[in-house]
């Protein structure tokens, strides 16, 4: 299922490491950049590539919060839960995100465009309430805020259909 | 060595010693989880928490982080300890089923017998129970996920130890999952030792399970007869049945691990699950009668055959799986009553190599499996170990994993549980690279101080060997072996030539006296073929001699103890008219052999676990087998019968060794002779030594005194003669499939690899084959069909054919056999 | 806003100092110096240790200390880690100053590498901060093009090299020998020592583990001098500067660069513009999720590694978290727990199992559900935890500690009324 050529990228990627294993975390994050998550086909390839089994990438996918070895929409929101982004409502922003952009928490949207998951402290206290959505972060969360986030976002997508 | 007192006692352990084990050496057992000593101490599961009053730690430490030091004061039963190994336990069991009435661990389980110490009876937690799905893993293992209180005693003992990489832990934190990427089959061959090693019930032994609760057991330790290396057991019965064999710890043989053939083969003692596979009644003609009836008729015969023709017109053949017992019995019939044999092998050269392995092994150089996991440098010559010896492949992985090189000269597609070097040299070629890589390794200061004897085979060993198809450099691997202190020569006495053991016992002796703490460990082809050859005398006719005199006429009669040469022999059809020209056939056996079936007279034998018996592993072990019950048709499957009998159905069987005495009608046999002890020893100098008034011997070696100077030259040249063209064909065993009494176990059908004949894929390649065709390879008088697997980690010019249920590798007319390119074809 | 010291010197709104920027404050002149100059690497740990940095990733080991740790004679490779994992609640210090000053993390790290011979370097970071990673391998080049960082730094025959490596998520990852796991593509659970990373890390080699905010200290110690730094603090034991971040209940949370010893109330009232507006200040972690709360009778304790100890607390990472008097105690205390018991790597039992059994005890009292024995359950088990495989599961254990310690009647009162006085939402 992985393209030759994102293959070819990936073999680049582990032939510069001290040993293969130490890039499983960067292959799959390379991997979920062009399909979104790890399906069982892609994490046999994966681990081949990295001389690793299947069960053993498994063993790394399956620890990490932001490796997704089940299917995920084309933005995953990440709502901070942890203390400060708690004190400062995270649960509103997770109850606003799910209505407005019909999201289950811990699901996906019917349109596959959203997922919505908890996340642990990003680190981003300062301006909580935070999320992150495929490696941005947002803080300082309003409601008028997540709907031009979501609203850019939904918008992105209709020129950029993942693959 | 550090003193130190624990719970008021004082104790002094070597350096190294955790506290746990000091403990233990005192007999205080503190409760542990995640430690066990074949996988070490990783401080997981904090059960084993105890108060370190004084010393270099202080307060409560897990007893299995710590070494035991000087000056140490520690409590076991400190109020602090007590408390926290108490919560330890609550911790663990909130979240466990408490499934214990219908857990096939109860009643053997660590959890529950600690979590009974500790004193919990109540959960106090007030939450709900995490709960976890299932996978399937195979015909062996069930998996019961909740009971898991994390340990990772199974991953450690998977991946680190056995060296497999498809069960493992997986999730964070309170859902962390141990299992497989995918549901599916363990792929390890040493998946059972799960079921031992997990301290609750969440592997369990399938063909066990929920059958019997433990307590109900007949249990004895036993000794397994898969293969030689006579792995200890323990052996469970109930109802007439075995149920499961457990592993039992022996440091110096298996350590506390079984391979899982000799786990789940056992089901050949039951006859299959509808015993029906079992001959359990005495025959005449085929006709059922009493083992009375059948001991007259076998030894009225006999004499009758005896006065007519001479005593050596009858023939004993025994086997590899007799017990030692059993053996010596044979051995002394044919000597005393002047019958020819007794006859052990079918293959003769199979027997020679054993003999001259066994003749070449002196207490010196012999090594244990254990001795092997201690090796810096491992060189296996000529053996498939996974496949012809699975436990010592574990052996050798301990060695790997302490960073030994190994190296395999073997041309077969070997696969092992460690990283090795692998030349895949012809048959004809393996003593050449194991003579130059030896040689290699003799610098030119050693070679100065070697012997004359010693010099002279140095000498005479190759130097070079083209090492251009293996890609492998054999001075830089020689180097290596320089280097190393303890090195091990692993030998086969299967697929090489009749020298080869005799070179490899030569080659660790060079090793040796040039300074070197070498070992040497041989892999025999069964569990009793080490007291085979001691028992034989150099002058033994080989079977082959035997059926010719059956063809002429000279030999009328023939007694098969435990042995079948249908399964063995490669030339089913001549056998078969052979043995149709004796007046009389006997059979002594418990499995439904060919010969059996065949037999003028049968006689039911007891297996392994029926009788008390002994065995002599390859470094010379005797072992001890005890009764594990008194066998008979399983009440299995059903309620027991209602009906009252007085006597037990399936209950005639008796040790082929008595059986023989017995049909011999050789009273004064036994008129020198007292007891089994005496018997063995009588035939067997060897075991006089061990003390024969103390029968039953057991863990003794009898490794016999090294005749002097016993250097031979070895060849230089390859093998002499005219090469015959094409393909020389090599019959191997493979696990599972080919020993004899896994073949009848219908426990292990679930796991029979499927027939496949090896072949290089360059060889496949240039004869228009590939991988996964069906093949017609064309024997005298036939051919076999099968399909083919190629593979780039083989030597060419070789077929490796594994004999094995489902293929009639007996055709081949000659255990070697050449085959043109042209009589190999797709179809 | 606060005077910015040493590490935030180069602050600008919005992007991070430029090579050319971090050259004009005295950038890479410590690395002129001392590497360019060949200057014996025993010189550096001496005026690194002497300078009394500590290490700032939470647990406050001497930074030179733990550098001489490593054998003279030790094996090549060696490595050493930046660990920006930063997953502490409240703790978002490093990647501000990575936003801030890159170069300074990135001389730090080389400077580090050079007092112990290190050959290679990873700069391990969490997947949420990939801003940050993207920052920093491209400086990472612009150092490399200046001759700073690779092959023969500054014609001294000293090579060494730095990559990112991205974190997949996870607390535990930043716990330096879990960290290590993590790095070689092993399962991030911690491996108790000995042996010690300096002796046996990364791939059985010497590795040493440092904070960014450690590393990013080393080139103005050299620059300066060890008693420059140690004169930054107000307090007598203290030394440098610290990385604060505040967040919570004041009207500008963030992080800003203060004198190691600098009073909590300071820090809240002139450097984090106060309380909220109705706001007042009832309690604070002073150094991430896992320290104690300090109370309003604390409210004056300088923020020092050795005064917080005094009080029986930590300064941990500085990362101070402000509660106000609307913030209901054990609900706080119950989202702490649920953030380590979801983060336990699952490796030692007291860690996996404890904490989700006190987080359900937490959510009972706050629900209306407990009961008085819980709380001596909590008690004997926060101490019981302590008696885990790493400091996670203690660490953890330290916000309910001082929950009982301090607000026990706020406890009680949850268990008399059968639900929580604040009537706050708690997420589960
Ligand atoms: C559970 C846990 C999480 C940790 N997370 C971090 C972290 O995110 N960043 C960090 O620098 N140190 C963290 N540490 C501390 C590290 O183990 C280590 O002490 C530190 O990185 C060493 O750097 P320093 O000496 O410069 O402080 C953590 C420790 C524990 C026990
Ligand atoms: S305390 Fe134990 S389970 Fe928790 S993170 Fe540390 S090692 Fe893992
Ligand atoms: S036995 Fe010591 S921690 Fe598990």
């Amino acid at each position: 299922m992985l393209s030759e050529e994102l293959k070819q990228k990936l073999r680049t990627m582990i032939a510069d490491a001290e040993s293969p294993r130490e890039k499983a975390v960067d292959v799959m994050l390379e991997i979920q950049e062009r399909h979104l998550w790890m399906s069982d086909e892609a994490m046999e390839e994966a681990s081949d590539l990295l001389g690793m089994s299947p069960l053993e990438l498994d063993e790394l996918a399956t620890f990490y919060d932001f490796i997704y070895r089940s299917p995920v929409g084309n933005y995953v929101i990440h709502v901070c839960d942890s203390a400060m982004c708690w004190l400062e409502g995270h649960q509103r922003v997770m109850d606003y995100i799910s209505i407005r952009a019909n999201v289950p928490i811990g699901g996906t949207s019917p349109d596959g465009l959203f997922t919505l998951l908890p996340v642990c402290c990003i680190g981003y206290c300062d301006r909580a309430p935070a999320m992150v959505i495929n490696r941005r972060v947002y803080g300082k969360l309003t409601p008028e805020k997540i709907d031009r986030i979501l609203d850019k976002l939904a918008g992105e997508n209709e020129f950029h259909p993942p693959e | 060595m550090p003193r130190l007192v624990i719970d008021d006692l004082e104790i002094e352990v070597p350096k190294g010693t955790k506290v746990i084990d000091a403990a233990e050496r005192l007999g205080i057992m503190i409760p542990r989880f995640c430690y066990h000593e074949a996988l070490g101490a990783v401080g997981a599961c904090r059960m084993c928490a105890v108060k370190f009053i004084q010393g270099p730690f202080k307060g409560i430490q897990m007893s299995c982080m710590i070494d035991a030091q000087d000056g140490m004061i520690v409590s076991t039963t400190d109020q602090e300890a007590v408390d926290f190994r108490k919560r330890v336990i609550e911790w663990l069991m909130i979240n466990h089923p408490h499934d214990c009435p219908v857990c096939d661990e109860g009643g053997q389980c660590l959890l529950q017998d600690e979590t009974v110490s500790s004193g919990h009876a109540r959960r106090r937690y007030p939450g709900k129970k995490r709960t976890y799905r299932n996978q399937y893993l195979g015909p062996f293992i069930a998996h019961e996920m909740n009971r898991c209180i994390h340990c990772y005693r199974c991953s450690r003992y998977y991946q680190e130890f056995s060296g497999y990489r498809d069960l493992g832990p997986l999730q964070i934190g309170n859902r962390l999952y141990f299992g497989r990427f995918k549901e599916g089959r363990l792929e390890s061959p040493y998946s059972g030792n799960l079921v031992d090693i997990c301290p609750t019930g969440v592997y369990t032994d399938i063909p066990a399970r929920y059958k019997v609760r433990r307590w109900d057991l007949q249990r004895s330790p036993s000794v397994c007869i898969h293969c030689a290396l006579g792995c200890n057991t323990i052996g469970n019965a109930h109802y007439r049945a075995v149920m499961r064999v457990e592993a039992r710890m022996n440091p110096y043989v298996n350590g506390y691990f079984l391979c899982d053939e000799g786990r789940f083969g056992f089901s050949y003692t039951n006859g299959g699950a509808d015993h029906a596979q079992r001959p359990w009644t005495s025959k005449i003609g085929g006709a059922d009668v009493t083992v009375e009836a059948a001991l007259a008729e076998s030894s009225s015969k006999l004499s009758e055959i005896a006065a007519v023709y001479g005593p050596e017109a009858i023939v004993a053949l025994g086997s590899a799986r007799n017990s030692l017992e059993t053996q010596s019995m044979l051995s002394r019939l044919c000597r005393r009553k002047g019958w020819l044999g007794p006859v052990w092998f079918t293959d003769t050269a199979v027997y020679r190599k054993v003999r001259s392995a066994v003749e070449r092994l002196d207490s010196g150089i012999a090594v244990s499996m254990r001795e092997i996991e201690f090796a810096d440098f491992v060189i296996i010559a000529g053996a498939d170990l996974l496949n012809e010896a699975p436990m010592a492949a574990i052996a050798v992985r301990q060695a790997s994993r302490k960073n030994a090189q190994i190296v395999v000269i073997d041309p077969r597609p070997i696969s092992l549980p460690f990283e090795f070097r692998h030349v895949p040299a012809v048959p004809g070629q393996i003593e050449r690279c194991l003579g130059s890589l030896v040689k290699g390794s003799i610098s030119k200061e050693e070679l100065k101080g070697l012997d004359s004897a010693a010099k002279g085979f140095c000498k005479a060993l190759p130097a070079k060997f083209g090492d251009k198809e293996s890609g492998i450099s054999i001075p830089e691997l020689a180097d290596q072996l320089m280097a190393s202190r303890r090195p091990v020569i692993v030998c086969g006495t299967g697929i090489v030539s009749e020298s080869t053991p005799a070179l490899a016992a030569d080659c660790a002796q060079l090793l040796r006296e040039s300074g070197k703490k070498a070992g040497l460990f041989y892999i025999l082809p069964g569990a009793s073929s080490f007291s085979s050859a001691l028992l034989s005398g150099p002058d033994a006719k080989g079977f082959a001699e035997i059926l010719s005199e059956i063809e002429q006429g000279s030999i009328k009669a023939l007694i098969a103890a435990e042995s079948d040469p249908f399964r063995d022999f490669p030339d089913r059809e001549r056998l078969d008219k052979a043995l149709s020209q004796l007046d009389l056939l006997v059979a002594i056996d418990y499995l439904p052999t060919e010969t059996v079936k065949r037999a003028s007279v049968f006689l039911p034998s007891s297996t392994v676990f029926e009788m008390n018996s002994t065995f002599v592993n390859p470094e010379g072990r005797v072992q001890h087998a005890e009764r594990v019950h008194a066998g008979g048709v399983p009440i299995w499957g059903a309620h027991p019968p209602r009906i009252v009998r007085n006597f037990i159905p399936g209950g005639d069987h008796q040790p082929a060794w008595e059986i023989l005495w017995k049909i011999s009608a050789e009273t004064s046999v036994l008129e020198s002779v007292l007891t089994l002890g005496e018997l063995i020893a009588a035939e067997m100098p060897a075991f006089e030594a061990t003390g024969k008034a103390q029968y039953p011997v057991n863990q003794a070696r009898i490794i016999p005194e090294k005749s002097e100077g016993s250097f031979v030259k070895p060849k230089t040249r390859p093998e002499q003669g005219q090469k015959p063209k094409g393909f020389n064909l090599l019959l191997t065993d493979r696990i599972f499939a080919s020993r004899e009494p896994s073949v009848y176990a219908d426990t292990l059908e679930g796991v029979f690899p499927e027939p496949a004949l090896f072949m290089h894929s360059e060889d496949a390649a240039a004869a228009g084959l590939s991988d996964g065709d069906t093949v017609s390879v064309g024997l005298e008088p036939g051919s076999i069909e099968v399909k083919l697997s190629v593979s780039e980690r083989m030597a060419r010019g070789v077929l490796i054919l594994p004999r094995q249920k489902g293929i009639e590798w007996q055709r081949m007319k000659d255990f070697s056999a050449w085959i043109a390119l042209e009589r190999i074809r797709k179809i | 806003m606060a005077q910015p010291l040493v590490l935030f010197k180069n602050r600008h709104p919005n992007r991070a100092a430029t090579l050319d920027e971090y050259k004009q404050s005295g950038g890479y002149e410590a690395l002129q110096k001392f590497v360019g100059g060949k200057v014996d690497p025993g010189e550096v740990i001496r005026l690194v240790d002497e300078s009394g940095l500590r290490g700032r990733g939470g647990a406050g080991f001497p930074a030179g200390k733990k550098w001489e740790a490593v054998p003279k004679d030790a094996p090549f490779p060696r490595y050493l880690v930046a660990n920006a994992d930063e997953m502490e609640p409240g703790t978002f210090k490093d990647r501000i100053l990575l936003h801030t000053d890159p170069h300074c993390i990135i001389e730090g790290m080389i400077l580090a590498a050079y007092a112990f011979s290190a050959t290679k370097g990873f700069f391990f970071v969490r997947p949420s901060y990939d801003s940050s990673a993207v920052i920093m391998e491209r400086e990472l080049e612009v150092a490399r093009g200046a001759g700073f960082l690779g092959k023969n730094i500054l014609g001294s025959g000293y090579s060494f090299d730095i990559v990112v490596h991205r974190s997949g998520g996870r607390y535990i990852c930043g716990e330096a020998t879990a960290l290590l796991n993590a790095i070689m593509g092993k399962r991030p659970n911690p491996i108790k020592p000995p042996p010690y990373p300096t002796e046996k890390g990364l791939w059985d080699r010497p590795t040493v583990v440092n904070n960014v905010e450690t590393l990013a200290c080393v080139p103005h110690i050299l620059r300066n001098g060890p008693q420059w730094f140690k004169d930054l603090a107000i307090t007598p034991k203290g030394a440098g500067t610290k990385l604060f971040c505040v967040s919570g209940k004041v009207n500008s949370p963030g992080a800003e660069e203060l004198p190691m010893g600098t009073p909590l109330r300071e820090i809240i009232e002139k450097h984090f513009g106060g309380m909220i507006p109705g706001s007042e200040f009832k309690a604070c972690l002073p150094g991430g999720a896992s320290t104690r709360f300090l109370t309003r009778d604390h409210y004056d304790v300088p923020m020092d590694f050795e005064d917080l100890k005094a009080i029986g607390n930590r300064l941990g990472t500085a990362a101070i978290m402000i509660f106000d008097q609307k913030t209901c105690m054990v609900a706080t205390a119950h989202n702490l727990m649920r953030f380590f018991a979801r983060e336990s790597c699952g490796w030692c039992t007291p860690c996996r199992e404890g904490l989700p059994y006190m987080r359900e005890l937490l959510w009972l009292i706050e629900n209306g559900e407990g009961k008085e024995e819980y709380i001596d359950t909590l008690r004997s088990m926060c101490k019981q935890v302590w008696n885990s495989y790493c400091a996670l599961a203690p660490g953890a254990a330290e916000p309910v500690i001082s929950l009982l310690d301090f607000f026990e009647d706020e406890v009680r009162e949850h268990i008399r009324l059968k639900g929580c006085p604040f009537h706050a939402k708690a997420g589960n």
